[in-house]
């Protein structure tokens, strides 16, 4: 008890140091003004400042306060970004974790609404879990991590995610992170509260006297968990991060339900447990009983080195030859590779590291572009596959039609990467299956100003079109505002949304990822959103309008995985438009989109064989009836008989069609279709 | 069975009463089972049933220069119950034939518009209509006429009334004597169906028909009693005459002896009406034996009437594009390529660049047209064959 007491007196002094911080910087531009407004007065100088008073304001930016002041950078715009970039940091760490350590991951997170706008998110994993001097580095620290010095495909990259969330949440609650962790069913689990120091860019430990608490395993160890009111779920080994922050919590489009929903599909592998807000909790299990290979670490690649880091590595490195630097260092480089860089550079290959001044490492820098040198090894990323695709797709979005393909490694900038993609055709969109229930929910917590906005963008799918539809049919005006709908209204508003026909108005639902990882927002400033828009679909039998995506019934799915995946920006929300990876992709969706087109076209040849049928058949009862009431033959007998003569001539009709056109025949021709193909027939139980 | 309607009086005499068939309407009914039967042999013994249609195009149309009519050829288009484009059109017409069907067991008729509702329904299980239009059920009635080669009276389905005639003529219409002198300023409306059943030349005085093209100049004809001057029968079409007008200028013609003169306009339409009384029109060429009037005579207006009666520039109208294209399209039909007087009009309509209706001549007089005009041609025996 006294333990949590000093803790809140510590954390209060904490706040209130957070708080006064940007105050205080203030105060120093005020003192500036001050001074400056003195001298004009006097009339002396035209001097606002002096060196020597300006130098007294240059300090050190640390990090953290940059990130403090800049969190938009991060993913930390408004409160419902904020939930959603805390949860996702929290879970691309954990996945990390587990798949480096070989355990299939199972990820619990929870969300509780703690007061008005303040949620506390906890996630757990069952990973390897963290040695104790580590936790207050990773959780307190920004840029402080494992992956960043590393050429290795993994989902975190710089070291800042989760660290960042945590300064988000001590930033507007005040609460610290509380992590705890194990590594072992005999260890101990180790217990921290963290609260990051902004200036000195270092956490600062709260509970236990500045050391964290540890946990003896067993029952004593329950029991103590269990007084201090500590959220675990009992595992052998994992890590359990919980933030308190200031956030809005929203479903629909680009929500934390949205994000996890799609993490499934990229991760087969993966289970997720994950508790709502509203108590109500969705299990997505895992869809594929094996790890994806591990992906390998590798050095760079010469191509991809710039002339400031080859001069900081020459200088980081033991003194040796340059020859053997440049082999130990770079991958493909072999010694006769490494003789004709040094040949064309007019370096001597025996030359000492030590010795090599910035004149030479430029001929050294332009020697390597200059040099064939072969493509970086691949085998350093691993793809999802497009079995575990087409598994992970078809799990989550229910469709008819569902194919993928992976491209073969390619590099830019000489990182490795790899472009995979999936699409899903036809079913049924996520506005038809909602129930009634939740719909009302999401209409009350929406923020959208107009039942038109509430629609688009709450409903993956729904465009301008149907949304137009769904409110004529729903007799709602464009500008109603969602959360001031009356019962009976919503009522309206549900059954119209049930029985719209989207398919004519459904833009292409689009599921962005970089490592498996969703990308949620900036889908405009994304390369994958740009290939897409670029790519001509209408030859693939979907209508597009030009320059925007195209529409029907599809979801695409779209992967790329590198070592160093480019982002446009440190919140990783969209991939930067490298030519070679804009090349990859639109081969990627054109491999697709050819299936798609196979399936769209026999699709239109079954709907047109069937609508010849139907046109027969219509007319056969007039045809029976006239023919009664004129010489009074047995109408039903003459039905049947003209019935069968028109199944007959239309199965005959169906055989010369396929003759046409294409000369195998139904049955035969779903196999051509290849094996990254996954047709379910509606209504039969998914496979 | 034997429902009387209110025309009773007649139908007990001249119409088909509905106890007692005609022997034209068994005839009809006969071969309306024979369609309904192939059907039935069809489905039968699982082959796909269809119609034979004749083909009413100019390209089945021939013309029989001895009888100076037109002719329609053997052609014939198959209309099948399974084929996409032509399923409806088969339906339709097996429909027309079960709605005739009635109305002759009923001793009934109705127009064109009648037997379009009467059969007009939504399909079952669809909401597609048996007929989107009276257009729709017009042509499959043709069609039916032609297949069945039965006309359409004997179908017991009749146009509404189009054009009028005025002269020294009593007939029998459905039991009610008429005098054609006395039928006011709008004159005797021929109905569409003038068969002997219902018509009966009772007496006639007159020498001559003078046809007319239109309302407008049969009224001043009307006005200025030039029928009684004159004492002749003047009617008028509407235009395109009809089929009752047709039938029954040929039946004055043939019956009552009586030549027949066409007034019309001078343009590439006036000629085609008058090519139609006389030789019988494409569309029903099947009908010319007993429609065409290969005597019948063109009195005007000609294309030299503008010099020769001194009209006046303001009465021009310039021949357009389709009148020109039609123009010579008519100076090919083979009934007018072999008569040079009339190669001779049409190449001078071309040739003046202009077209005259008949009411030009009111710039004239107002009664230019009767008084003088028309009295001179036939003085003059002025006229094209």
């Amino acid at each position: 008890m006294s333990k949590s007491a000093t803790r809140k007196t510590r954390l209060h002094s904490d706040e209130v140091e957070v708080d006064e911080e940007p105050i205080a910087v203030e105060a120093d531009s005020e003192a500036f003004d001050a001074s400056t407004n003195g001298h004009a007065a006097n009339g002396k100088s035209r001097r606002r400042a002096t060196a020597q008073s300006m130098a007294a304001g240059q300090r050190d930016i640390s990090v953290s306060e940059f990130f403090a002041k800049n969190r938009h950078l991060l993913g930390f715009d408004n409160p419902r970004k904020a939930l959603l970039t805390t949860v996702k940091e929290a879970v691309d760490n954990s996945l990390d974790a587990c798949e480096e350590a070989g355990i299939l991951p199972e990820i619990w997170v929870h969300i509780e609404a703690t007061g008005p706008n303040r949620f506390k998110v906890g996630v757990q994993d069952n990973g390897p879990g963290i040695v104790k001097a580590q936790i207050p580095n990773i959780f307190g620290k920004l840029l402080y991590g494992s992956k960043f010095h590393r050429l290795r495909m993994s989902r975190g990259q710089q070291g800042i995610g989760i660290s960042a969330a945590g300064m988000y949440g001590v930033l507007t609650t005040g609460k610290p992170v509380k992590v705890i962790s194990r590594i072992g069913a005999r260890k101990p689990a180790h217990y921290f509260e963290i609260q990051i120091d902004t200036k000195k860019n270092k956490a600062e430990i709260l509970n236990g006297g500045g050391d964290g608490v540890d946990i003896p395993p067993g029952d004593s160890g329950k029991k103590m968990i269990e007084k201090h009111g500590i959220e675990w779920i009992e595992t052998d080994h994992g890590t359990r991060v919980t933030i308190e922050l200031e956030a809005k919590y929203q479903r629909g489009r680009c929500s934390v339900d949205d994000y996890l929903e799609q993490t499934a599909i990229a991760n087969p592998h993966v289970t997720v447990h994950y508790l709502d807000p509203d108590g109500s909790t969705h299990d997505y299990p895992r869809a594929a009983q094996t790890l994806p290979p591990e992906p390998k670490e590798i050095k760079p690649h010469p191509y991809g080195v710039e002339l400031g880091r080859l001069m900081t590595m020459l200088k980081s490195v033991k003194p040796c030859t340059i020859s053997a630097f440049l082999c130990d260092n770079f991958s493909r480089v072999s010694g006769s590779v490494a003789r004709r860089i040094c040949e064309t550079a007019k370096v001597s290959t025996r030359a000492s590291t030590t010795k090599i001044g910035r004149h030479e490492a430029d001929a050294l820098y332009q020697a390597i572009q200059n040099t064939r040198i072969a493509a970086p090894a691949t085998d350093c990323i691993s793809p999802i596959g497009e079995q575990l695709l087409l598994k992970g797709l078809h799990h989550v979005v229910p469709a008819e039609f569902y194919v993928a393909a992976t491209r073969p490694p390619s590099v830019y900038r000489g990182n490795p990467f790899l472009v995979e993609a999936a699409l899903a055709y036809g079913g049924t969109s996520a506005s038809v299956r909602i129930p009634l229930e939740t719909l009302r929910e999401m209409l009350a917590e929406s923020d959208a100003r107009t039942l038109r906005q509430f629609l688009m963008n709450g409903f993956s799918g729904v465009g301008s079109d149907a949304t137009e539809k769904i409110l004529t049919e729903a007799e709602l005006g464009n500008r109603v505002s969602p959360g001031k709908l009356k019962k009976d209204e919503i009522a309206k508003l549900h059954e119209a949304m049930r029985s719209v026909n989207l398919e004519e108005g459904q833009t292409m639902n689009v599921l962005r990822y970089a490592n498996r990882v969703p990308l949620q927002f900036q889908p405009g400033a994304c390369a994958i959103t740009q290939s897409i828009m670029g790519t001509n679909w209408r030859s693939y039998g979907l209508t597009q309008s030009r320059g925007s995506l195209p529409s029907g019934p599809v979801t695409i799915f779209v992967h790329v995985a590198s070592v160093w995946v480019p982002f446009t920006s440190e919140s990783k929300e969209a991939v930067a438009s490298y030519p070679e990876i804009q090349k990859e992709i639109r081969l990627a969706l054109q491999a697709v989109g050819r299936k798609l087109a196979m399936y769209v076209r026999r699709r239109q040849k079954v709907k047109q064989e069937g609508e010849r049928r139907n046109i027969f058949l219509r007319y056969l009862g007039e045809v029976a009836t006239a023919v009664h009431e004129i010489s009074g033959a047995d109408k039903k007998k003459l039905y049947d008989q003209l019935l069968k003569v028109a199944k007959r001539k239309t199965a005959q009709a169906d055989i010369k069609f396929d003759e046409d056109g294409n000369p195998i025949l139904e049955e035969e021709a779903t196999e051509d279709f290849g094996d990254n193909v996954l047709i379910v027939v509606p209504g039969a139980p998914a496979s | 069975m034997a429902r009387k309607s209110r025309r009773s009086t007649s139908e007990s005499r001249s119409s088909p009463s509905t106890a007692t068939l005609t022997l034209k309407d068994k005839k009809t009914l006969g071969s309306l089972k024979g369609v309904a039967n192939d059907v039935a042999d069809c489905a039968k013994t699982g082959r796909a049933p269809h119609l034979d249609v004749p083909s009413r195009s100019l390209s089945n149309v021939k013309f029989n220069k001895s009888r100076g009519f037109l002719e329609m050829g053997s052609g014939k288009n198959r209309r099948e119950l399974f084929n996409l484009s032509q399923a409806k059109a088969y339906m339709q017409t097996l429909l027309v034939g079960s709605g005739c069907k009635r109305l002759i067991e009923q001793g009934k008729t109705t127009s064109l518009r009648g037997i379009y509702y009467m059969l007009k329904h939504s399909i079952e299980g669809t909401k597609e209509e048996t007929f989107d239009d009276q257009e729709d059920s017009d042509t499959i009635i043709e069609d039916v006429e032609v297949t069945l080669a039965a006309l359409r009276e004997e179908l017991h389905v009749y146009a509404s009334n189009r054009g009028n005639l005025v002269g020294p003529l009593v007939l029998n219409d459905s039991g009610d004597e008429i005098d054609c002198t006395r039928m006011g300023s709008a004159g005797y409306s021929i109905p569409s169906i003038v068969e002997p059943e219902v018509i009966e030349f009772k007496k006639c005085t007159a020498r001559f028909i003078l046809h007319v093209e239109k309302d407008t100049v049969w009224r001043r004809f009307s006005e200025d009693k030039f029928w009684l001057k004159h004492n002749c029968v003047v009617s008028h079409g509407a235009g395109q005459p009809p089929r009752g007008v047709r039938r029954m200028l040929h039946r004055m013609h043939n019956e009552l002896k009586l030549p027949v003169y066409c007034l019309l306009d001078n343009d590439p339409w006036g000629y085609y009406i008058y090519s139609v009384i006389k030789q019988g029109s494409i569309n029903l060429a099947f009908e010319s034996a007993r429609m065409g009037i290969p005597d019948c005579r063109y009195i005007g207006l000609r294309s030299k009437d503008f010099e020769r009666c001194q009209l006046s520039n303001s009465v021009k109208i310039n021949l357009n594009d389709t009148d020109v294209k039609r123009a010579k399209q008519i100076a090919e039909y083979p009934w007018f390529k072999g008569k040079k007087a009339w190669q001779k009009e049409i190449e001078l309509m071309l040739k003046n660049g202009f077209k005259l209706e008949v009411e030009s001549l009111i710039s004239k007089d107002i009664s230019y047209v009767t008084e003088t005009y028309v009295p001179e041609r036939l003085e003059e025996k002025d006229w094209l064959d």
